[in-house]
C-alpha cells in the first residue's frame, strides 16, 4: 500500500474519532505547549491555546460529547535554551503537543520525526486556513507538505531617531519621504554610515553610537547579506554568495572604522541596547516590527511616531532594499496518542482565528497572518500595525527551510563577529567561512 | 586476610559504580558519538526513510538517477481501481466509493489540498479525519512519505510500479535514509576548520596562565601568607578568598560586568580621568583575556589555598623552631621546608585543576561567550556551541562528541604526563620506617 504510514495515521484517527470508542465517558485531555523566544508581550502565543480549549471544548458539547482540555503552558524567553530544551526533551520521548517556534526548524524537525504535517489533520480549504496569507503557507510548508499553521508574521525595519535626523539637517518632509527613498535604493547603507557619522560629529549621540546594531545574533543580518545582493538558497539548495557575503562584513568593518559603531559592540545586553535605543541614545538601529511594544510598553517611548521613523533596510551594492519576515508557527509533535494529535490540531487551527489572533498581533506588535485580520476593530485602529504592514511586508525574505541551513547561519555569524571585532579581515573570513562551509556542507551548499 | 579483602571490594563497590557511571559510560558514548553524523535532524535513536526534498535532492545530485527522483518526489493523486477496492476493503461507506468510482475515475491530482477538496465535494461530505483516509489511498507517489524500514520503503515503491534495480534500491535507501549513519568524517572536518587551531591554541593558553598565575601560583601566596598570619584574621582571609567560589556563577559573572562594561565601575571612574569610557571586558582580545583568567583564576585561587594551608599546617612545627633556631629567614623556610612538604598537595591541584580547567566553561559562557570574534573560544566552548547550541534548531552531537573526544584523550594523557613528572610511584611508596 502507498504512503503506508500515513494511512495507518489516518486510519488510528477515524477510529478514534468515529468508531465512538472513548467517547461514551468525558474525555479528559492534556494538551502541552511550549513557546520560545516568548516575552511578557508575547503570552497570546500559549494563551490563545486556552482560548481555543474553551471553545473547543464548547463545540464537543454541542455534538454532545464531553471533552475537558487541561492546557499545560511553558514559555522560554530566549531561543538557545528553548532549542536545546526541546530537542532534548523530544529525544527523551517528553516533546510537548504543540510547539511555537521559528519555520526555519521545520526541515530539520521533520527529517527527524520530531514533527508531523498540520495537513494530515486539518482540512486547509477550513476557515481561517483558507484566509491565511498564501506567502506565510508557503513559509509553513516544506516540501509541498504544510507542517505548521502561521502564528504570527512580523518584519524588520531600520530605525532613525527623528530628533537627531532634524540635528543633522533632516525636515519632517524629508525624513516622511525617507522610506521611499529607501525602498527605491536611492538612500542606501553608505548614506547610513554618513548620517550616523554626521550625528556623532554634531554630539548629539557619543561615539559608537550613530548605528547601533542589533547586539548578538538573530535573522536580521541575512537582511544585510541580502542588501548586498547574496542570495540563501536557490531550488532547494543553500548558497554563499562570497563576493555579497564580503561586500556585508566590509559594511560592519566599515561602520567600526568610522567610528558609528563600536568595535566591541556584540555581546552588549539586551536590556541595555533596547533601554539605549529606545531613549535616543542611538541614532539609527535595526530590530524588529514587536520591539514596537517593548519601546512603548516596558521602555517608557510614549511618542513613538514623534520620536521615530522607521524603513526597510537599505541597498547596498548590487542589493536591493529588502527586509526579512521571521514567521513563528504552531507545530504538533509526533505523539504518543493520536488522539492527543488530534485534539492539538483542532487547537492551533481554532487558535488561528482573526479575532484571537489579533489579540498577539497587537499586544506584540506582530503582524496578522489572514486577511480578515484587517477587519477586526483592534487590528485595523492600530497605526503600528497597519504602517508596519503596508510599508514592509510586501518586501519580506524569508530564510529557507533547509536543514543544513542552521550550520550554515552559525559559520556566517562566525565570520561576520570575526571581522567586525578586526581578528580577521574580511577576505578572510570569507575565505574561511568557505573553507569551513565545504567541509561541513560539502554538496549541499553552492559556493559562488 | 580474604574476608578483609572481600569487605575492601565491598567498601570500594560505590565508588566503582560511580566512575563507571560517571566517567567511563560517558566516555565510551563520546567515542561512540563521535563517529556517526548525529544531529537534531538525524535524531539520536535511530531514523526512517523519508523522500523529503533533501532526500530527492541527493538521489539526483549524488547519485545521478534524475528520473527515479522525478518520478518519486512529484506529488501525485489518482483516483484508480486499487484505490477503490481498499476504500471498499476498509469499510468505507459504499455510497462515497460508489460515486468516486462513477464520477472520478481516472482522474489525478497533483495536489493534495485538490484532490482533498474533490473529496469533500462528495454527496456524503465526509469529515476531515475520512478525507484523510480516503485521499491516502490515491497517494500514487512517495514525496515526504516515511517508512520505518527499507522493506516498506521498498514495498510501497513496487506498490507505485515503479521498477528498482537493485542499485537503484542501494541509492533510494541511503539517500532517503533519515537517521544517523557511522563517519569519521567529522575528524577530518576537524582537521581541515579554520578554527580549530585557534580554538586549541586558546584552550593552551586559557589553561596554563589561569592554573599557573592562579590555581597554583597564588593558591601558594595567599596560603603561604595566611600561614605566617595570626588566627583570626588568617581564618577571615580564608574566607574571603573562598567568596567567589560559593557565590553562584551566574551572580558572580554579573558583578563582574558591572565593573568591566562601558557604563559601569571601571569606565565610570576612569571617565573622572579622562579615559574614555570603554567595554573592559570585550574591547579587544587582550582585555577579555585579562577577565576571562581573572575570573576563573580568582574561583580557582581558593582551591589551591585551603588544599595547600591545610598541608602546610600538616608540617611538624618542630622543623619550623628547628629553622628558626639556626637562623633560616621566611623565604629559606618556605624553599627549604614548606615546598619540598608540599610536592604531593602541588601534583594533586596541578592535576586536578587542569583537567577541570581543560573542561570548565561555564564561567566563559557567562562572560565573554568566546568573544571577541571568537578569541577566547576555549575547546569547551567550543563543544557547547556546536553540540548543544544552534539558533536554527539543528544541534550537531556527532561532530560535538568529536571534539569532546579530543578533550578526552588530552586529559588521560596530561594526567599520565603529571603522575610521570611528579614520580607518583615514588609518592606512592611504602614509607622505609616500616619494614
Amino acid at each position: 500500500m502507498t504512503k503506508l504510514g500515513l494511512t495507518i495515521k489516518a486510519a488510528a484517527v477515524a477510529v478514534a474519532l468515529f468508531s465512538g470508542t472513548g467517547l461514551t465517558a468525558a474525555q479528559n485531555v492534556t494538551i502541552s505547549v511550549w513557546a520560545g523566544g516568548t516575552g511578557p508581550n508575547d503570552n497570546y502565543r500559549v494563551d490563545a491555546i486556552d482560548i481555543a480549549a474553551d471553545i473547543l471544548e464548547r463545540e464537543y458539547a454541542i455534538r454532545g460529547k464531553e471533552l475537558s482540555i487541561a492546557v499545560e503552558k511553558k514559555t522560554y524567553p530566549t531561543w538557545d535554551d528553548f532549542k536545546q530544551a526541546l530537542t532534548l526533551a523530544a529525544e527523551a520521548g517528553n516533546a510537548p503537543d504543540i510547539v511555537v517556534t521559528g519555520h526555519e526548524d521545520i526541515a530539520p524537525w521533520s527529517q527527524s520525526g520530531l514533527i508531523v504535517p498540520v495537513e494530515n489533520y486539518l482540512n486547509l480549504d477550513a476557515w481561517p486556513i483558507n484566509d491565511m496569507y498564501e506567502n506565510l503557507i508557503k513559509i509553513s510548508s516544506y516540501g509541498g507538505v504544510l507542517y505548521g499553521l502561521p502564528q504570527d508574521a512580523e518584519s524588520r525595519p531600520l530605525f532613525f531617531w527623528k530628533p537627531h535626523m532634524k540635528a543633522i539637517g533632516y525636515s519632517d518632509a524629508d525624513l516622511d519621504a525617507l522610506p521611499s527613498k529607501v525602498q527605491s535604493g536611492e538612500y542606501t547603507l553608505a548614506n547610513v554610515i554618513e548620517d550616523a557619522k554626521k550625528m556623532q560629529d554634531k554630539g548629539v549621540v557619543k561615539p559608537g553610537y550613530g548605528f547601533y546594531p542589533r547586539p548578538n545574533n538573530g535573522p536580521d543580518y541575512w537582511q544585510f547579506y541580502t542588501s548586498f545582493g547574496g542570495v540563501m538558497e536557490e531550488g532547494g539548495k543553500l548558497v554563499l554568495d562570497k563576493a555579497a557575503m564580503q561586500r556585508f562584513y566590509q559594511f560592519f568593518v566599515d561602520a567600526v572604522a568610522a567610528g558609528v559603531t563600536r568595535k566591541n559592540h556584540i555581546g552588549t545586553p539586551n536590556d541595555q541596547w533596547f533601554a539605549e535605543v529606545a531613549s535616543g541614545k542611538a541614532g539609527i538601529w535595526h530590530g524588529g516590527t514587536w520591539h514596537y511594544a517593548r519601546y512603548v510598553n516596558q521602555e517608557g517611548l510614549t511618542d513613538f511616531f514623534g520620536n521615530v521613523a522607521f524603513s526597510l533596510i537599505p541597498a547596498g551594492e548590487e542589493g536591493k532594499a529588502n527586509t526579512l519576515t521571521h514567521p513563528l508557527v504552531y507545530l504538533l509533535t509526533k505523539n504518543k496518542s493520536e488522539e492527543n494529535a488530534g485534539i492539538a490540531a483542532e487547537l492551533i487551527k481554532i487558535a488561528s482565528e482573526p479575532r484571537i489572533n489579533a489579540l498577539h498581533a497587537i499586544k506584540s506588535a506582530h503582524l496578522g497572518i489572514t486577511k480578515q485580520e484587517a477587519n477586526v476593530d483592534l487590528y485595523s485602529s492600530d497605526r503600528w500595525a497597519r504602517e508596519a504592514t503596508e510599508r514592509l511586508l510586501p518586501y519580506a525574505n524569508a530564510m529557507p527551510n533547509n536543514s543544513d541551513f542552521g550550520t550554515y547561519w552559525n559559520a556566517m555569524w562566525k565570520g561576520l563577529e570575526s571581522a567586525w571585532t578586526g581578528q580577521k579581515a574580511p577576505g578572510q573570513a570569507v575565505q574561511d567561512l568557505e573553507t569551513e562551509l565545504k567541509s561541513s556542507l560539502g554538496e549541499a551548499i553552492v559556493v559562488r | 586476610m580474604n574476608s578483609s579483602r572481600n569487605l575492601g571490594l565491598v567498601l570500594m563497590a560505590p565508588a566503582i559504580v560511580l566512575v563507571v557511571l560517571f566517567f567511563l559510560v560517558p566516555v565510551a558514548l563520546t567515542a561512540v558519538f563521535s563517529f556517526t553524523t548525529m544531529s537534531t535532524s538525524t535524531g539520536i535513536t535511530g531514523g526512517a526513510y523519508q523522500l523529503a526534498p533533501n532526500a530527492i535532492q541527493r538521489l539526483r545530485d549524488q547519485f545521478g538517477m534524475v528520473e527515479l527522483a522525478q518520478k518519486l518526489g512529484e506529488p501525485s493523486f489518482v483516483i484508480d481501481e486499487r484505490g477503490l477496492a481498499t476504500l471498499e476493503a476498509k469499510g468505507v461507506a459504499p455510497g462515497i466509493v460508489a460515486e468516486l468510482r462513477s464520477n472520478h475515475l481516472n482522474e489525478t491530482f497533483t495536489v493534495r489540498r485538490d484532490v482533498e477538496r474533490m473529496i469533500r465535494s462528495l454527496r456524503e461530505r465526509p469529515s476531515t479525519p475520512e478525507v484523510k483516509l480516503i485521499s491516502a489511498e490515491f497517494s500514487r507517489s512517495l514525496a515526504n512519505a516515511r517508512f520505518a524500514d527499507e522493506a516498506a520503503l521498498f514495498a510501497a515503491v513496487k506498490a507505485i510500479d515503479a521498477q528498482l534495480t537493485e542499485d537503484e534500491k542501494a541509492a533510494l535507501a541511503a539517500a532517503s535514509y533519515s537517521g544517523w549513519t557511522w563517519t569519521t568524517e567529522n575528524f577530518r572536518r576537524m582537521v581541515s576548520t579554520p578554527d580549530t587551531a585557534r580554538t586549541l591554541f586558546n584552550t593552551l593558553a586559557y589553561v596554563s596562565l589561569t592554573l599557573v598565575l592562579f590555581n597554583t601560583g597564588f593558591a601558594m601566596i595567599l596560603a603561604l601568607a595566611v600561614h605566617y598570619m595570626p588566627e583570626r584574621p588568617a581564618g577571615f582571609f580564608r574566607i574571603l578568598w573562598l567568596l567567589p567560589r560559593i557565590t553562584p556563577p551566574v551572580i558572580y559573572v554579573l558583578m563582574w560586568k558591572w565593573l568591566a562594561w562601558d557604563t559601569g565601575f571601571l569606565s565610570a571612574v576612569l571617565d573622572d580621568f579622562g579615559v574614555r569610557p570603554r567595554n573592559w571586558m570585550l574591547d579587544s582580545a587582550a582585555n577579555a583575556w585579562v577577565v576571562v583568567v581573572f575570573i576563573n583564576g580568582l574561583v580557582g585561587a581558593s582551591m589551591g589555598m585551603l588544599i595547600f594551608s591545610s598541608a602546610i599546617k600538616a608540617i611538624p612545627q618542630s622543623l619550623f623552631y628547628a629553622s628558626e633556631v639556626d637562623g633560616a629567614y621566611r623565604w629559606q623556610q618556605i624553599r627549604h621546608i614548606i615546598l619540598p612538604q608540599l610536592r604531593w598537595p602541588i601534583l594533586f591541584v596541578t592535576c586536578y585543576q587542569t583537567l577541570s580547567l581543560l573542561t570548565s566553561f561555564e564561567y566563559i559562557l557567562l562572560s565573554t561567550n568566546g568573544g571577541p570574534g571568537g578569541t577566547t573560544e576555549v575547546w569547551a566552548l567550543a563543544i557547547y556551541h556546536t553540540a548543544l547550541n544552534n539558533y536554527a534548531g539543528n544541534l550537531q552531537y556527532g561532530y560535538g562528541a568529536a571534539m569532546a573526544l579530543v578533550l578526552v584523550v588530552i586529559g588521560i594523557v596530561l594526567s599520565l604526563v603529571y603522575l610521570r613528572l611528579f614520580n607518583y610511584g615514588a609518592l606512592v611508596a611504602r614509607p622505609l620506617i616500616e619494614h
